[in-house]
């Protein structure tokens, strides 16, 4: 199962690549590959890096830089109905401080768009 | 998926989950489409998923299967089958969660017939962090929480507790030597997730096990 991962960041790096691969149709030498990911989403993004980093290069797509927009989570209070921004699971509700809330976004995990590098395109 | 390639940007946007996700929704459309409520089990290795499972094996027999998450050995299986149930064995070889897709190499190998089986109950892999990111085409999916673990799990792991629609409190028969604090775990469980609903069992003296058995059984038959 996805290549014998050992880590869910590993399994992840790999279907990054497996993405990538079928999107260009061939395997080349990237510069830069995009992604996004929300706080919520159980993900590290330094454990992703790292292993991302290793997949590429055993996949063949050189030594891509990772750049990851993280998002904010979008949050509602359940207590006095604000609607909020937070960095993870942690931050409660800046009108009243509860933490029970119900969970509108914050779970994704996209690539969203790679670059070439000079000469492969 | 690919859109033009200009210049050297290429737009992909494709969600990395997203092949997992169509495994999910083949299994639920698999499982759904012959009756089976599917059950995904998360907790961290020693909580007594198996030991739960085995007590569900003897209330339900026959009607559940189980899918079997294990890094390695049938033990687990064997378990289960000694139970009463059909059992499949995963070894994922290292993985630290089981996929959709592991899910439905298994379904693929078990006895699906719908005029005996109502209940597929998926054991995933003991791991409170690498499961909860994995949709396995469950209808439910139970966070179990032993008391030996202690009470401060749940907002440790809010990634998995936050995405459970009902918390198992296991290993109830020990509580009075411990300092596990039964309503502080279920008020943060709730902050955290506002829906779940909550059991307290022993899976070993078979307390709160019938409530909790009687429970699933209305998902399906009700």
């Amino acid at each position: 199962m996805n290549g014998g991962a050992t880590m869910h960041e590993l399994s992840l790096a790999h279907d990054m690549t497996r993405i990538i691969g079928n999107a260009l149709g061939r395997k080349v030498h990237l510069d830069r590959v995009n992604i996004t990911i929300g706080p919520l989403s159980g993900i590290s993004p330094e454990s992703l890096r790292f292993c991302f980093t290793e997949v590429a290069k055993i996949e063949g797509f050189g030594e891509p830089e990772l750049v990851i927009n993280l998002t904010r989570a979008k949050l509602i209070c359940l207590d006095c109905d604000t609607e909020y921004e937070a960095k993870d699971f942690y931050q409660g509700c800046p009108g009243c401080g509860s933490i029970s809330r119900r969970i509108l976004s914050g779970r994704e995990f996209t690539v969203d768009s790679v670059e070439l590098e000079e000469g492969n395109d | 998926m690919c859109d033009e390639v200009t210049e050297q940007k290429v737009d992909i946007t494709t969600s990395v989950m997203s092949k997992n996700d169509r495994f999910a929704a083949d299994n639920r459309e698999l499982l759904g489409g012959k009756g089976i409520y599917t059950l995904n089990l998360i907790s961290s290795p020693g909580a007594g998923k198996t030991a739960v499972l085995e007590s569900m094996a003897r209330f339900f027999g026959p009607r559940m299967a189980v899918i079997e998450g294990d890094i390695q050995t049938r033990r687990d299986a064997e378990r289960i089958e000694k139970a009463g149930c059909q059992a499949w064995q995963i070894e994922t070889g290292g993985a630290c969660h089981l996929d959709a897709h592991a899910v439905n190499h298994a379904l693929s190998h078990m006895n699906l017939d719908p005029d005996s089986l109502q209940l597929m109950a998926i054991e995933n892999v003991g791991n409170l962090i690498c499961p909860s990111g994995y949709d396995l085409g469950e209808d439910m999916r139970i966070g179990l929480l032993s008391v030996p673990e202690g009470d401060d799990k749940i907002l440790k792991y809010p990634s998995l507790f936050s995405s459970i629609n009902v918390l198992v409190i296991n290993k109830m028969d020990l509580i009075s030597h411990l300092d596990f604090d039964v309503d502080r775990a279920i008020d943060e469980c709730r902050s955290l997730n506002p829906d779940v609903l909550v059991f307290t069992v022993s899976a070993k003296t078979g307390e709160g096990m019938e409530e909790f058995c009687g429970f699933v059984e209305n998902q399906f038959s009700g």
